[in-house]
């Protein structure tokens, strides 16, 4: 009879009775690897963050110069998506738009994740006439229409890509500081809030360690939500040429000039059109996927 | 349905309504005479005698609170002013004229969002988990995923450049509206354009409160009693899952308002959201100020139209 001492890890991942131990990131990412929508949109993106980055260092052509190619010049091996009105290469400027609509959309949940989450926490967790001054702002901003304080913003702060960022911030933060808000009422109630207040946890310190981190699920599904909703708001905006001003190529303003000469060269339209729509498709079934993952009350 | 209640709400909305309108123009209105410049001087150089006379005559020359004053005295008569680039051209009249057009074709649009998205969503729902459901739901994400001006652009490429190809001419979309309201062929496919996003959402909503619906104990006594399928779902079923579709109307509506910006724009079709991209970008902002207003008025009256209708659809709401 073979001796045998306590049970290594590997006798315990060998025996299908014991269950292996995970934490709630660890359990998500199973969850999400199972999503292959998820998971392809992932890879997508991860595609597309790569093509961004480069974009800053190396495009195939300049992106600015002119006539590198001919007017309106169809797809072919140089020019793998054509040219533009100006013989401006497509490829290389769908790269950078990329950049331009990742930026935008980021930038514009970093903004909306900072202040939401801010004030979403304080009205939560002390109420009062603190809640009912943010809640009533909250309704005052769903009240009006977003495109429209969008589009008067950008006209009193100016058309640059970081006021944009402002503008579609300013419009969007409500959903993340009501959904923060709503997590912080309930979160505050449960009985380890009430073991850290017992041991004499300031409250910033609940906030901070205690409140915060069990609200993470949720906010990054919003945040992921987030993103495509502000990505679509700039090409809006740059379509009707009220958004990011050229010679910057935002995949809106590239569409609405390639709309000019969509009878000549649909390709114009296309390109920075089917670019725009996958991109969204993209991060809203990550959006799906996460919320399943994360978002256990939320599971269909 | 009309209780003494349903007025008094009635009319506490209504006031609220002007209310906001006001509050919206006084915002613009204020927002706006900060902003460096104006029409006139970013024009060509212009004599100084004549723009004291222009400034003189859209009594730009008086102190803001007086400005002020006499704007929002002109809103209660419903007088949103002149065209600072049309000289003369009273800003209420061509606003009226061009929400009329702006309402043709959102109309139109909400047609085909409640149309086709129920359609989808009742389809999705009878035949759940069969092909027909997983195309039904595909599209519905295909499309809530495709902004408008992409949807748009597909639509003239297939139908203005492919089709007037395919038939030499023959038949295909004419791009550029006709007259003030277009005509009859022209309208399906902006509206479309503007209303399938939305279709999209429609879609996904009735689909699952129908999935809910269906499996209730009335709906099984409606099968057991023996009326055929069809009066099921669309006189029990249907009704029922309604209710859910109505509660996110009021923000279709908006997204419908906001969306004809664009739409507009791309189809030229002469209406408030093409007037409005025109006067920014011209910075006629008597008529930015005025749209504002408008806009505010019309997303008010919708969001109460919408709430009117609750009661319709589901008596046990009361105001």
């Amino acid at each position: 009879m073979v001796a045998r001492g306590p049970a290594t890890p590997d006798d315990l991942a060998a025996d299908p009775l014991v269950f292996r131990q995970t934490n709630r990131w660890g359990d998500a990412w199973q969850q999400l690897k199972r999503n292959r929508l998820a998971l392809a949109s992932t890879v997508f993106l991860s595609a597309l963050t790569l093509v961004a980055i480069i974009s800053m260092f190396w495009t195939p052509y300049p992106v600015y110069k002119q006539q590198v190619a001919g007017t309106y010049e169809g797809l072919s091996m140089s020019h793998p998506l054509g040219a533009d009105q100006a013989g401006r290469d497509l490829l290389s400027r769908l790269m950078v738009g990329a950049r331009i609509s990742l930026e935008v959309g980021v930038g514009t949940q970093l903004l909306v994740g900072g202040f939401g989450i801010a004030i979403g926490l304080l009205a939560g967790y002390y109420r009062g006439w603190l809640d009912s001054v943010i809640s009533t702002l909250i309704n005052v901003f769903y009240g009006i229409p977003d495109l429209l304080v969008a589009l008067i913003l950008v006209l009193l702060l100016g058309r640059g890509l970081d006021k944009i960022i402002l503008a579609i911030a300013i419009t969007r933060w409500m959903d993340m500081a009501r959904l923060v808000r709503g997590q912080t009422l309930s979160l505050r109630e449960r009985e380890f809030i009430l073991a850290a207040v017992s041991i004499g946890t300031t409250p910033k310190g609940i906030i901070l360690r205690h409140i915060l981190p069990n609200a993470l699920g949720p906010i990054i599904v919003q945040a992921t939500f987030g993103v495509p909703a502000a990505i679509l708001f700039e090409g809006f905006l740059s379509f009707l040429g009220l958004g990011v001003q050229p010679p910057t190529p935002s995949w809106g303003s590239m569409a609405a000039d390639g709309f000019q000469a969509i009878r000549l060269a649909p390709h114009i339209v296309m390109a920075p059109a089917l670019a725009l729509s996958l991109t969204l498709m993209a991060f809203n079934f990550l959006g799906d996927g996460l919320r399943d993952a994360l978002d256990p009350s939320q599971r269909r | 349905m009309l209780t003494p209640g349903t007025l008094v709400y009635l009319g506490q909305r209504l006031a609220l309504l002007a209310f906001t309108a006001i509050a919206v123009s006084s915002l613009v209105f204020l927002g706006v005479h900060q902003l460096p410049g104006n029409a006139f001087l970013s024009d060509r150089r212009i004599d100084p005698n004549a723009l004291a006379a222009l400034l003189h005559h859209y009594r730009l020359d008086l102190p803001l609170l007086e400005q002020y004053r006499l704007f929002v005295v002109g809103i209660l008569h419903g007088d949103l002013g002149e065209s600072l680039v049309n000289r003369g051209v009273e800003i209420t009249p061509l606003l009226l004229r061009e929400a009329t057009v702006s309402a043709e074709v959102g109309a139109a649009a909400l047609v085909v969002t409640i149309g086709l998205g129920m359609l989808l969503g009742v389809v999705a729902a009878v035949r759940h988990n069969t092909v027909v459901d997983y195309l039904a739901t595909t599209t519905s994400v295909v499309g809530f995923s495709m902004p408008n001006f992409v949807i748009a652009s597909l639509l003239v490429v297939v139908f203005a450049v492919w089709l007037y190809n395919a038939t030499s001419g023959a038949f295909y979309y004419e791009l550029g509206w006709h007259g003030t309201y277009g005509n009859v062929g022209q309208i399906p496919v902006p509206a479309f354009a503007l209303g399938f996003p939305y279709a999209s959402i429609v879609a996904r909503l009735t689909r699952a409160s129908m999935l809910d619906v269906i499996r209730q104990d009335y709906v099984r006594t409606a099968r057991a009693k023996g009326l055929p399928e069809r009066l099921v779902i669309t006189r029990h079923a249907l009704r029922n899952a309604l209710v859910p579709v109505v509660s996110v109307l009021g923000p279709l509506v908006v997204g419908i308002i906001t969306g004809s910006v664009v739409i507009e724009n791309i189809f030229g079709i002469p209406g408030l959201g093409k007037e409005f991209v025109t006067s920014i970008l011209n910075r006629d902002y008597n008529i930015v100020i005025g749209i504002f207003t408008v806009y505010a008025v019309l997303i008010g009256l919708a969001n109460l139209l919408v709430d009117m209708l609750y009661t319709v659809i589901d008596p046990r709401i009361r105001y």
